[in-house]
């Protein structure tokens, strides 16, 4: 009988505090819905580089989308890959039909967590790992990201540098190119949040 | 005990519950993003099919550089091995320059050697000004069906005015030397792999030989066929629309007119797009090939030509029509 009791309160310590997780780090003036921690970015800024024989190849969108749930760590970014820039249209074109094939799979979308959440009310800098599925061209792998949280003024923003490997998501070089393209690129990512304006409406 | 299971149970639940929340659905926060409207990429790869051109417009700032061949009959009385399936007897070369001054218009200029026949056909020595515009983009949802391009080419004859009233070479004054072709190219890229074109055509030549119409209606229709991501079938026929009138008379001279019909494999490599075609008609120009192909594929009187371009980015820098 007691170790029953003993069991059912130990479990019941342990397991309150991570359901009070989600409403423990709310202002006042969210009320009780999880999503009030939801802080969202529409112009996340995504790049990515690869160093070429004949000419490094680099391209970048500066819309992309991201959410982060600062109370359980949930992030989420989605980017179209029609919106990624090139120096050169002839390589935007190449890069969208041949290689992204961005008609049959026009985004690439990441969704997450950070594996501890720091506590983002005071102003620093925040190392973390970011884990998740990575979703490009259709074929979704999962990373594990150093990333860094920085909060300034109350505002945070996020910033992850990370490789990612062609023949992991099935992109697949013609034969003719070979030798002008890495089979790597390096992704960075930016992306700086706010609070979601929708969400605010409610209160 | 069975109290002791049943808290269990209760614990699970929540810890479910708790792992759900985790892992909410953020993405629904951004689900209209998922309509975007984008034009079609890549309807075509090459400016040009095999006689047609197509209806694609160069990026902003880019330069082509053209080089285009036609050879002598493949076989028939005038070919087979003795011309080397008719690369010695070379019926017409092109060389030319194209500019996208932006992504909508492209202006070209050229020179083209001319095909003449010597009944219905005396030209040479071509010069020639075009100017592409894009006037309507196929969309990704639908929102545009197809593509939309005017075709504009203006040629200009240089060789020597030979007051000969049977020949169109009789020129007088600057204007005489003058061919204009109006194309309206509209396109549409039907799969991953398939794009097809129609052609609506007016020609008007200054100059013609006798009952050889100044003003002439044709209707062109092309395709392409992709078979991997760097190779395509590519076709095209013209139709034009001659009067009895005009045929009956150059029957009685011993000349018919054929439509041309061209088949080409096209291989793309990335800043190179090169052809190797097929067709009946010994010219390049569309105010020569139109009205004029009289050899026919059945004879024997096809050639094999070649169509090889290569892009130059000249501005390097994210083109305007990327941004939205």
């Amino acid at each position: 009988m007691f170790a029953k009791w003993f069991l059912l309160t130990l479990m019941g310590a342990l397991m309150f505090p991570t359901i009070d997780t989600p409403t423990s780090t709310q202002t006042p003036g969210n009320s009780s819905s999880p999503i009030a921690d939801v802080l969202i970015c529409r112009n996340a800024h995504i790049s990515f580089y690869s160093p070429a024989p004949i000419e490094d190849i680099k391209a970048e969108s500066d819309q992309a989308v991201s959410a982060l749930n600062t109370a359980n760590g949930n992030i989420y970014f989605k980017v179209l890959i029609r919106s990624f820039t090139f120096r050169r249209s002839l390589m935007q074109e190449h890069f969208n039909e041949d290689f992204m094939e961005s008609d049959q799979y026009p985004f690439a979308e990441f969704k997450g967590n950070i594996v501890q959440v720091p506590d983002l009310s005071k102003d620093g800098s925040y190392p973390v790992q970011v884990q998740g599925n990575l979703t490009i061209h259709g074929v979704t792998k999962a990373y594990t990201v150093p990333a860094t949280l920085t909060v300034k003024n109350q505002q945070v923003s996020g910033h992850a540098v990370f490789n990612v490997k062609l023949a992991d998501h099935h992109i697949q070089i013609p034969r003719l190119l070979m030798k002008d393209i890495a089979e790597q690129v390096q992704v960075t990512v930016d992306a700086t949040y706010t609070p979601d304006p929708a969400q605010q409406t409610h209160h | 005990m069975k109290d002791f299971t049943h808290s269990l149970w209760l614990l699970a639940c929540l810890c479910c519950c708790h792992a759900a929340l985790a892992q909410e659905d953020l993405s629904r926060l951004f689900t209209d993003s998922s309509s975007v409207q984008l034009p079609v990429l890549a309807t075509f790869k090459g400016t040009t099919l095999v006689n047609l051109q197509t209806s694609k417009t160069l990026h902003a700032h880019d330069l082509l550089f053209i080089v285009g061949h036609r050879f002598g009959d493949f076989a028939g009385a005038n070919g087979g091995g003795k011309t080397f399936f008719g690369m010695d007897a070379i019926s017409d070369v092109l060389i030319g320059f194209e500019y996208g001054l932006s992504h909508r218009l492209t202006l070209g200029i050229g020179r083209d050697k001319g095909a003449p026949n010597g009944i219905s056909e005396y030209q040479t020595q071509l010069f020639y000004l075009t100017g592409k515009y894009r006037l309507l983009e196929q969309t990704t949802r639908n929102q545009i069906p197809i593509s939309l391009t005017l075709f504009v080419r203006n040629v200009f004859s240089a060789v020597k005015a030979q007051p000969i009233p049977a020949s169109n070479i009789h020129f007088t004054q600057f204007t005489d030397r003058l061919s204009e072709t109006f194309q309206l190219l509209l396109a549409r890229k039907f799969s991953e792999r398939f794009s097809a074109e129609l052609v609506p055509t007016y020609i008007y030549r200054a100059t013609t030989t006798p009952e050889d119409p100044h003003h002439l209606l044709a209707l062109g229709a092309g395709l392409r066929w992709k078979i991997n991501k760097r190779m395509a079938l590519i076709a095209d026929y013209v139709q034009p629309f001659r009067n009895t009138q005009s045929r009956d008379y150059y029957r009685t001279l011993g000349l018919r007119f054929y439509p041309p019909l061209g088949i080409g494999w096209e291989i793309e490599t990335g800043g190179h797009v090169f052809h190797i075609e097929f067709t009946n008609a010994t010219s390049i120009l569309e105010n020569q090939f139109i009205p004029n192909t009289t050899t026919t594929w059945t004879n024997g009187q096809f050639r094999w030509g070649f169509n090889l371009t290569r892009t130059f980015t000249l501005k390097k820098g994210a083109a305007e029509e990327w941004k939205q």
